[in-house]
């Protein structure tokens, strides 16, 4: 077919825009007589706010108000917490703190100013007298009984305890010839970091009795609903419009207080409120990633077959629950295993409450802590057993097929780990590179190759078992002149789905690439959808697209049929033409069209028009994998680690655009990557955030990495008409343990099992020397 | 974070002691000092305004002196809090008479938060020996007959 676009690697729709400065992001966003929000935020991470001074920042010059906690209680709802799991403790969750702060960055007070400038430096003049109280930042001391709790009422910190557990574990414990490892891993805190901070415009019009509200937000439907909750607004009244969004990685999934301050404040003036936030309010008081403890019992056999694993995880949840907050870990203990077919698996999660930001979705969220886990497991085992870690891999790892049971109740749509870790050996010359690693190692160099076989979950998700909802929308409107509008409930955010739906709507009508344009982000616009998470955008959101293209093509084709005398069925769609497949009798796409609008003889029953919506639930989520490679080398002098090669072969189902994919998997890898080796947020023993600038906070850059040689396999998944799983996770999942085992493989003849990230050339100097790796 | 250290001092141990508990010389040798009044309580209001990395401001706060051993020791209690966030420090300093003047041994921890924390963290401790050596430097300009270059000693470059 000429028209084939699904599979091509076509440039994106949203670059010329993007790349030449020609978008808006929120902060471009200007309204006549808009007024400016800063807030006041604690400097302490446990105390109690005894008094606010506020008298002197409200005479300084263009401010117009100053609310505290106690203004808004009962006039601006609480920030919501949508996982709604059994036994869950929620703590009240205000937008400004109500008589005691839990985190350093906590708002305390907002001013209110008809300038920026005006509004920070007025709130650098508002005083707060606390009585600071101990904070509990360590996650072991947070659970012991004696230690002070965070919210009194709650009794103690932790908020859930979660338990999976499958399998036979008295066969396991009472078989005397299985090896047992323990090992404690930590699972650091990460900040999401996206390159354009939050900010939101919130414009609240009297006369009409509407709330529009512009955000940097991943879920525009989502917020447009809880904004309505919180400020007691009809929510018919309240639009949310993303508008270009630069960079979320899942820290905008969630309802934040300054969203709601925001609404709330124009309420109260009648005029547009824009607040924006500063790199070092994005720091500490947007979501934060990951922050686990793991404890570990592998029992394996002498072959290298796991027969049981045991982990109890503590998962740090920080102060309050945001959004998803206590949902992320439990996703960690449900991918636990892997792609490994270990029949005896027990998981506790306890969710424990800390004096510090919230954490919460940031990509991956809760699987690169499962996958890091289950791949650390594989090397220590065949570490111990000194066997080759492909070796054990392949003998864990299930047969291939479809919907694959494991210990842990979950199903796996479609697997083939054994292709995509074949693929990836060819492809990084593993036996060579063992061979150049034996002849380095007797010149006292060290090298080091790590493996990861992934497997994640994503395409999120079946709505029974999602915490809000996990079906998705989508539209499909032939415009009268036959150009093609495509509405989707999903909120792409630099992922590129205004490309891949535009491919996939333009090859099933049959159309000019060019003909179609994609919206999303509007809640006026675009039918209610669920947004941009989980890698579900284009698994469940271009889903639900391909079944109303679907719809439009049947009603296009019965009025074609009428005109061409032919059946419907025989009909295809290509070229801009309906026709029969042999091309001997044809109508052109606009014809049809223009009969569907002019309505002058529809067939009985049929409606004029040619708009249909459809919305898609997944019957299950899908299970992308795949297979990286890490290359790296030890610097002896410096503890340095030098990335030199990177394989990556993911199998993400059917690519519709190889270019996206490619994409996604750089940009995961670095992300994951630099968890490995460099990235880390840090509080301090009181609560105070020490990487709170970019100066402290490590990002990583271009120059630290190596070429990527990407590779992929297809094995498409059943869960959806497509064939597609989704991507936007799995290179950030896959590659943090690669890296780690790479290092650890590199120093093995150190006889060290494991060091906790980042692998910083302090900790590597320390161990190369003899020493433990302690951080100075 | 830890701040000890040593400085030594051309003048008798007696004069060293009671410079050290009057006011006017400790507001002037105290860096940034623009207030410090003495408190019905014994302790002082103080205003300092200081820089530490980017973060210049003025911190509002209160020194209290404890355990006062004339003319051998004493603790201090600093409070402060200003828009760059807060400090918190508790010390003892002592002083002996050695090679005929007189040894100031330091020793506290010092606890900061809000902005200087996350952005001058890094800074902090350099800040922290800078701010007690400029103390010093200007503190021995205060005391009677001394020649500050001469006897300079106990890990501090001498000043310049």
């Amino acid at each position: 077919m000429s028209s084939k676009l699904l599979g091509e690697r076509i440039k994106r729709k949203e670059d010329p825009r993007l790349i030449q400065g020609r978008s808006h992001y929120v902060d471009d966003i200007q309204l006549c007589g808009m007024l400016y929000l800063a807030f006041v935020r604690s400097p302490h991470a446990h105390a109690e706010i005894k008094a606010i001074h506020s008298e002197a920042a409200q005479k300084m010059p263009g401010v117009l108000a100053v609310y505290t906690g106690a203004d808004l209680e009962g006039r601006l709802g609480l920030i919501p917490c949508a996982a709604g799991m059994e036994g869950l403790k929620v703590p009240p969750h205000p937008c400004l703190a109500l008589r005691r702060v839990r985190y350093v960055g906590e708002p305390v007070a907002v001013v209110v100013a008809s300038g920026r400038y005006q509004a920070v430096d007025a709130a650098a003049q508002v005083e707060v007298d606390y009585e600071p109280l101990p904070a509990i930042t360590d996650l072991d001391k947070a659970v012991s009984s004696d230690s002070p709790v965070i919210h009194e009422s709650l009794g103690d910190n932790i908020a859930f305890v979660a338990k999976l557990e499958g399998g036979d574990w008295k066969a396991v414990e009472s078989d005397a010839s299985l090896k047992v490892i323990r090992q404690r891993l930590v699972n650091q805190r990460l900040a999401p970091l996206s390159m354009e901070t939050r900010g939101v415009v919130a414009s609240y019009s009297p006369g009409e009795d509407t709330l529009t509200v512009w955000s940097s937000t991943q879920i525009p439907h989502l917020l447009k609903t809880q904004l309505a909750v919180m400020t007691g607004m009809d929510e018919a009244r309240v639009r949310v419009i993303a508008p270009e969004v630069g960079g979320a990685f899942g820290s905008k999934l969630n309802v934040y207080a300054e969203e709601g301050v925001a609404c709330f404040v124009s309420r109260q003036f009648g005029k547009p409120v824009k607040w924006i936030e500063s790199r070092r309010e994005n720091l500490m008081a947007t979501i934060h990633g990951r922050d686990q403890i793991d404890d570990l019992e592998i029992y394996f056999r002498p072959d290298g077959k796991v027969m049981g694993l045991k982990c109890h995880i503590l998962a740090n949840l920080g102060a309050y629950h945001q959004l998803l907050t206590p949902a992320i870990p439990t996703l960690t203990a449900l991918m636990i295993l892997g792609c490994y077919n270990i029949p005896a698996v027990f998981v506790e999660t306890k969710g424990v409450f800390t004096n510090t930001m919230s954490t919460d979705a940031y990509r991956g969220a809760g699987r690169p802590e499962a996958t890091y886990i289950i791949e650390r497991v594989m090397d220590m085992v065949a570490r111990e057993l000194n066997l080759d870690p492909v070796e054990v891999r392949l003998k864990n790892f299930p047969p291939p097929g479809k919907d694959i049971v494991l210990a842990t109740g979950v199903s796996y749509d479609t697997a083939n780990y054994q292709k995509t870790l074949k693929k990836v050996l060819t492809l990084s010359g593993y036996k060579k590179l063992r061979r150049e690693q034996a002849r380095l190692r007797k010149k006292g160099k060290y090298l080091g190759i790590g493996l990861s076989t992934y497997v994640e979950i994503c395409a999120m998700g079946p709505s029974s078992r999602m915490p809000a909802g996990g079906w998705e929308s989508g539209t499909v409107r032939v415009e009268p002149t036959g150009k093609v509008t495509v509405l989707s409930g999903t909120s792409p955010h630099g992922q590129g789905e205004e490309t891949s739906f535009a491919q996939i709507v333009a090859e099933e009508l049959g159309v000019p690439y060019d003909d179609v344009t994609v919206y999303h982000g509007d809640t006026n616009q675009v039918p209610m959808g669920i947004g941009t998470f989980g890698s579900r955008t284009t698994a469940v959101g271009g889903t639900a697209i391909y079944h109303a293209a679907q719809r439009i093509k049947k009603k296009m084709a019965r009025l074609a049929a009428v005109k061409l005398g032919a059946k419907p069925s025989e009909l295809v769609f290509r070229d801009g033409k309906i026709e029969t497949e042999d091309g001997s009798k044809s109508v052109k796409f606009g014809e049809v069209v223009g009969e569907a609008y002019f309505a002058k003889q529809l067939p009985p029953g049929l409606a004029p028009g040619l708009v249909e919506n459809y919305v898609f639930e997944p019957p299950n989520y899908t299970y992308p994998f795949g297979a990286h490679v890490a290359v790296v080398e030890i610097d002896n002098e410096t503890g340095e680690v030098n990335l030199r090669n990177y394989f990556a072969v993911d199998d993400c189902g059917r690519i519709l655009n190889p270019m996206l994919v490619d994409g996604q998997i750089h940009g995961g890898l670095a992300q994951g990557i630099g968890q490995a080796l460099w990235e880390e947020h840090v509080y301090d023993e009181n609560g105070q955030l020490l990487t709170g600038t970019l100066m402290d906070c490590a990002a990583p850059r271009a120059h630290q990495f190596c070429w990527f040689e990407t590779a992929n396999t297809e094995t498409r998944t059943p869960v959806n008409p497509l064939g597609v799983k989704g991507v936007g996770e799995a290179g950030t999942i896959g590659s943090t343990p690669a890296i780690v085992n790479a290092v650890m493989d590199a120093l093995r003849p150190l006889g060290v099992r494991h060091i906790d990230m980042p692998l910083k050339p302090e900790k590597i100097w320390q161990v190369l020397r003899g020493g433990s790796p302690q951080v100075v | 974070m830890k701040v000890e250290g040593s400085r030594q001092l051309a003048a008798p141990r007696e004069v060293v002691y009671r410079c050290l508990m009057d006011p006017l010389s400790l507001a002037q040798a105290l860096p940034g000092c623009e207030k410090l009044d003495p408190q019905p309580d014994g302790s002082y209001q103080a205003t300092l305004k200081i820089g530490i990395a980017s973060i210049k401001g003025t911190y509002q706060g209160r020194v209290q002196i404890l355990d006062a051993l004339p003319p051998e020791s004493f603790r201090m209690k600093i409070e402060g809090k200003g828009a760059g966030g807060f400090l918190k420090g508790e010390g003892t300093i002592s002083l002996t008479v050695q090679n005929g003047g007189t040894l100031i041994s330091y020793s506290g921890e010092v606890q900061i938060g809000g902005m200087i924390a996350s952005v001058g963290q890094r800074m902090m401790q350099a800040a922290a020996q800078q701010m007690v050596q400029q103390f010093f430097d200007a503190f021995s300009h205060q005391l009677p007959a001394v020649q500050p270059d001469a006897v300079n000693s106990g890990g501090l470059p001498p000043s310049t």
